[in-house]
């Protein structure tokens, strides 16, 4: 797996991984009906003036969504754009819930793993940020 | 949030070195937050374990896999299948976590990474102080928001000891007086009378570990057990 500060995309990897939950995330991914009901359960969605970014749905679409779309062949940028809409500005509280049932904190901690996996974890916000000189 | 830190190196080194394959667990929650347990310090522990146990002539293999939370179950089942191989579990998160993980493992061994010190705040990055002792009888609506269980040595209910100097802690004199704290925030929103307030002494007997079901899930769980 590509290390921490590592620029490098571990592509075989991302696939294995998204293979591995295929079914039931594709399954997911295409049942939204981008009704947008989930985004009022999202405390961050209502607190941050109800910014589309912070929808449950916008974030599992353009992070888990996004790499099913390109079958994991994502570049590190992109990797790290994930990674605000996956820890910055989602707390996985597992409040967010979805009218016709999908199971959205599940997608958000699949892709966050998928994220890890590639040596990227979250900035934290309510930890004021990754300690000097590291990133994240 | 739950604060923790990382045990001295040579003390893990002790509880894993008999093992062969060691996975290090860590944990996205608090323990990542507090720069204690999270996918980092997961990488700093593997390498330092292995060059440390390598040194000593130890056939020592780790490997590090981060769960979003160590206290919840279904972010453990991704778990399942990769524990498998591994001789002993090393986790990062709290002791919460620690004990949640050895339930589910109960085969294998799983050691503390960690020693959970306390629930605290977040003062800035690395620096966090105690504020919470979970006792279950918040009295902090006639403490101005300031606890005497948590920020008071000895933990005082109805005021100071009497041996303060300068507002300062006797027991510990780089700490100040909760007292004269809890004194001075009442004065400043005109609530002293809540500080005439008694509190009857706690109850310390019961040790027993703690179980909460929201009154509004207890049916769905009475029913399990029938």
């Amino acid at each position: 797996m590509p290390g921490r500060g590592s620029k490098s995309v571990d592509t075989d990897q991302i696939k294995a991984l998204l293979k591995k939950n295929k079914r039931s995330m594709k399954l997911r991914l295409a049942a939204c009906a981008g009704c947008t009901l989930c985004a009022e359960s999202c405390f961050l969605f209502r607190k941050k003036g109800k910014d589309p970014q912070y929808m449950p749905s916008y974030k599992v679409l353009n992070t888990l969504g996004r790499l099913y779309r390109k079958n994991g062949k994502v570049s590190r940028a992109e990797l790290e754009r994930m990674r605000d809409l996956l820890w910055k500005n989602c707390m996985l509280c597992e409040r967010c819930y979805c009218a016709i049932g999908v199971d959205l904190p599940k997608m958000i901690a699949f892709a966050r793993r998928i994220l890890r996996s590639q040596g990227i974890e979250g900035i934290y916000p309510h930890s004021l940020g990754a300690p000097e000189g590291e990133d994240g | 949030m739950i604060i923790a830190t990382r045990k001295q190196l040579e003390v893990i080194k002790e509880m894993v070195k008999g093992y062969r394959k060691v996975l290090n667990v860590g944990c996205g929650g608090c323990t990542s937050v507090c720069l204690a347990g999270g996918q980092k310090e997961i990488d700093d522990l593997c390498t330092q374990l292995t060059v440390s146990l390598k040194g000593d002539q130890i056939v020592f293999e780790s490997a590090g896999f981060t769960v979003e939370r160590q206290c919840e179950p279904h972010f453990l089942e991704e778990l399942d299948e990769i524990v498998k191989p591994y001789d002993a579990l090393l986790s990062m998160g709290c002791g919460a976590g620690v004990q949640f993980l050895a339930e589910r493992y109960p085969n294998k061994p799983v050691f503390p990474a960690l020693d959970t010190v306390f629930i605290g705040v977040n003062k800035n990055i690395g620096w966090y102080e105690e504020r919470c002792k979970s006792c279950g009888d918040c009295v902090l609506g006639l403490t101005g928001g300031i606890c005497p269980n948590a920020m008071c040595a000895k933990g005082l209910l109805n005021g100071p000891c009497g041996g303060p100097q300068d507002d300062r802690c006797e027991v510990d004199n780089e700490v100040s007086c909760a007292w004269v704290k809890i004194y001075e925030r009442l004065k400043a929103q005109g609530r002293l009378g809540d500080i005439m307030k008694v509190q009857p002494a706690r109850e310390w007997q019961d040790q027993v570990q703690g179980t909460l079901v929201l009154e509004a899930y207890r049916d769905r769980y009475a029913k399990k057990e029938k």
